[in-house]
């Protein structure tokens, strides 16, 4: 079989470079004078740089993790983490400098914002650079703002909630984030208040050796719903750029909040992510994820049912290319009576890359009556790639009903053959099973999600197949 | 006290999800490593002339293994060894029965099999020990099953819940070569298995079936791992299991589709009935996969009893206890039907109404 490998293909759009043009651009690494200099130049209040000076010995005190990829790589002596893009925060699309703007033009977040979004964030580096939301969920007291102002304005709830759901010595990098957190979007749904069109935030990371920090916090509150989307990207550069950011999350009771991710950070980003949800009783938290992008990505969301009858469904597919290795996966922790959890999960490894998917379900003791279903599977498109499953299930109790499947294996020649006796070429044919196989992803996205992710396939299995 | 880190994971995952490696004390079993004196209560049936049986065993290096320290114990002081070499075709199983008493009650040993081309045997080890006495078993298995040889191992421990067991495996399999294992975990406190099997040659095959059945505060650490590596080669790995009282499992079982492994099937499933409330399961199936032309699957699944099923056995006029048992001796059967040796069959299902009475 005829194969036409291309070594880098275009990411067109996602890899449009603009110049690294900053206001200010921190020195490199970590210290706790850099930490000190960033909270002074965000005119903090005391108690969130207390956090960070803290987090700076946590970090310190932690070993980089002994199993998934080898970051070797990073050095955090040439990283800046904090790089201030040459605007200030707008609520108005016109107010932003031409540059930033195409990119995002060209990323298509404006014209999504008219047509299907009901809030808009946009950061560039490490600050927040656009923020807007429809008038009418403003009088229904739905705050979306970014963080840096919600640590301003709402202190007492920012105090309440950060870094509580990821505890600072969560891991590593978990430490990092809250030493140099910077950016993100702070959203808070008042009871009872529906919000039927997602919010979205995008994380647009421009410039080279730096790293983007942002933190996200969503407070749903009781019998309230959300939809949150966010998207990343970042044309590629030389050496190696850091994602560290961090998601946490509040469904409180009888509250749902659906969080879909579409990662396309360029093949040189170390995507360190941690993102974590506590549920609450007869609550419901949804993950829907499409990882495409990274050199190196560790992601494991994370869903702790602490209400009855909670529940949390995953539904995530991950596509690595050649130089990509995606470590990626879901955690859930049962933690009351009747709680449920359900995990659909997808790979492709294609052209030597490697993806692994790894994941905890624990059932606790006081988690009697609970189900958890897991499925994952693997498609390898040639025989340079490396696929592996790493699940840990953790059952702590009798009255549970729990099962995990999972399979590995290549496209199918059967399916491969009926298609092309239908009159179609091979190569659609095989772009065509590896769409299906996408399908049940794809499918949970709003539309134009959808067709973004549809899109990404096509330009990650351009070259591949044949 | 000083812990003894043992049966690692060949990839490992965040320390946090406890399941990477498992410990021992030392001080508990330093006394029974380095003990000289021969272990003498072996019961050999079916010896036959087609069977070698002498002690010429050679120390073969096993990239696994439960710890280097026990391999090594093993390779220097250990006190029985045996190898075991077949020729020929065995139609009656070759039975090796060790029993721990006052005077046996460490047994460090060190067995090779090697099955010649074409040979063909079934070869038993049954380890059985009187009721209040502690022992100590560690044993290092390691078989050679040449082109188109065929084994089939046996394992049974029914040693009493004050022992420690400890059992490390190796097999290479060569071309058309097929290993069947059936391993029955009953015993010990504490129950250690590291098996592993390189499927080295095409068309190699390596069945392993195994039932685990814990009570009071029992461990089990079984930690399986096997590399395809020849074309075509297979292993299907089936662990069942019930726990009963707060008795605990880990399985760890690692396919690993090595690149060249083209047309190789491999699959694992491990199903955990959980009897007690207080009793746990931890599984780590793994699949680890390097080659695009092969098929992998995994399963596993972990709960109690139906209530519809035991409700319909009650109806029948069975006690709770009675229906408990015979569901979870149906679950086992799948298994033990394939046990071709009636007396060990019901050997076998005695213990297990002995264990759930």
């Amino acid at each position: 079989m005829k194969k036409t490998n291309l070594d880098e293909i275009n990411r067109n759009i996602y890899d449009i470079k603009n110049k690294d043009d900053y206001e200010f651009k921190i020195k490199k690494g970590l210290t706790k004078e850099i930490v000190e200099e960033i909270s002074k130049r965000k005119n903090e209040p005391g108690w969130m740089k207390e956090i960070r000076l803290k987090a700076v010995d946590v970090y310190e005190s932690l070993e980089l993790p002994t199993w998934g990829p080898d970051l070797s790589e990073l050095d955090m002596n040439d990283i800046a983490t904090y790089v201030k893009p040459k605007t200030n925060l707008s609520n108005s699309w016109d107010d932003v400098p031409d540059d930033i703007k195409n990119t995002f033009d060209k990323l298509g977040i404006p014209e999504a914002e008219k047509k299907s979004l009901a809030g808009v964030g946009a950061q560039y580096d490490s600050e927040v650079v656009y923020h807007s939301m429809k008038e009418e969920l403003i009088k229904q007291g739905v705050i979306y703002t970014d963080m840096e102002t919600a640590v301003r304005e709402y202190p007492e709830i920012v105090k309440e909630h950060f870094m509580k759901c990821v505890p600072v010595h969560d891991h590593k990098f978990v430490a990092l984030h809250a030493a140099v957190w910077s950016g993100g979007s702070f959203v808070y749904v008042p009871k009872n208040v529906k919000v039927d069109i997602p919010l979205q935030s995008y994380f647009r990371l421009n410039s080279p050796e730096s790293g983007q920090f942002e933190h996200t916090l969503i407070i749903v509150d009781e019998g309230a719903s959300l939809h949150f989307i966010e998207g990343c990207s970042a044309p590629k550069y030389n050496k190696v750029n850091l994602h560290a950011g961090c998601v946490e999350l509040y469904v409180k009771d009888n509250a749902s909040l659906r969080y879909s991710t579409i990662e396309n950070w360029s093949k040189n980003m170390l995507n360190l992510n941690t993102k974590k949800a506590i549920v609450g009783k007869n609550a419901k938290m949804e993950w829907v994820s499409g990882s495409f992008g990274s050199k190196i990505s560790m992601l494991y969301p994370m869903s702790i049912l602490n209400g009855e009858n909670s529940k949390t469904e995953f539904t995530g597919i991950s596509f690595a290319g050649g130089g990509q290795n995606l470590d990626n996966g879901f955690k859930v922790v049962h933690n009351a009576k009747n709680t449920s959890s359900v995990v659909n999960a997808k790979s492709i490894s294609k052209n030597g890359g490697k993806c692994t998917y790894r994941s905890l379900v624990r059932i606790n003791e006081n988690a009697s009556n609970s189900k958890s279903s897991v499925s994952c599977e693997s498609l390898m498109l040639d025989d340079i790639s490396v696929s592996d499953t790493i699940p840990v299930n953790d059952i702590r109790t009798d009255n549970v009903e729990f099962s995990h499947e999972a399979k590995i294996g290549k496209l199918s020649d059967k399916t491969i053959f009926y298609l092309m006796s239908r009159g179609i070429s091979e190569e659609d044919a095989k772009a065509m099973i590896v769409r299906g196989f996408a399908y049940p992803i794809s499918k949970e996205l709003p539309v134009e999600y959808a067709v973004e992710m549809n899109n990404l396939i096509n330009l990650e299995l351009e070259g591949a197949i044949g | 006290m000083s812990d003894m880190i043992l049966n690692e994971t060949p990839v490992r995952t965040s320390r946090n999800f406890n399941i990477n490696n498992t410990k021992i004390d030392y001080e508990k079993i330093k006394k029974y490593l380095n003990v000289k004196t021969e272990f003498k209560n072996v019961k050999v049936i079916n010896e036959n002339k087609n069977v070698l049986i002498d002690e010429n065993v050679k120390s073969v290096d096993n990239p696994y293994g439960i710890s280097k320290e026990l391999d090594d114990n093993i390779k220097n002081f250990s006190n029985n060894k045996k190898r075991i070499v077949i020729s020929e075709k065995n139609n009656n199983p070759i039975e090796f029965g060790f029993k721990f008493d006052n005077n046996n009650t460490s047994l460090a040993s060190n067995i090779n099999i090697i099955a010649n081309k074409n040979s063909e045997a079934t070869v038993i080890f049954k380890y059985t020990s009187d009721k209040d006495i502690e022992c100590f078993h560690n044993k290092v298995l390691n078989i050679e099953a040449n082109n188109n040889s065929k084994l089939n191992i046996i394992i049974v421990n029914f040693l009493n819940q004050n022992s420690i067991n400890l059992l490390s495996i190796q097999n290479d399999i060569k071309e058309n070569a097929k290993v069947n294992y059936t391993i029955i975990d009953f015993g010990g406190k504490t129950s250690i298995t590291n098996y592993y099997s390189n499927l080295v040659e095409k068309e190699s095959k390596n069945d392993i079936d195994t039932i685990y059945l814990g009570s009071q505060e029992q461990f089990f650490d079984l930690n399986y791992i096997a590399h395809l590596r020849g074309e075509k080669c297979e292993v299907n790995i089936e662990v069942e299991g019930a726990l009963k009282d707060k008795s605990k499992k880990h399985f760890k079982g690692t396919i690993d589709f090595v690149k060249g492994s083209k047309k190789a099937k491999g699959n694992e499933n491990d199903s955990c009935v959980l009897l007690s409330k207080e009793s746990k399961s931890i599984s780590l199936p793994m699949l680890l996969c390097s080659e695009e032309d092969v098929e992998g699957n995994h399963s596993s699944s972990a709960g109690k009893i139906g209530d519809k099923e035991l409700f319909y056995i009650m109806s029948r006029g069975f006690d709770k206890k009675e229906a408990m048992k015979l569901i979870v001796r149906a679950k086992f059967n799948n298994i033990l039907e394939k046990l071709e040796d009636e007396t060990l069959r019901k050997d076998i299902l005695d213990e297990i109404d002995n264990k759930l009475s």
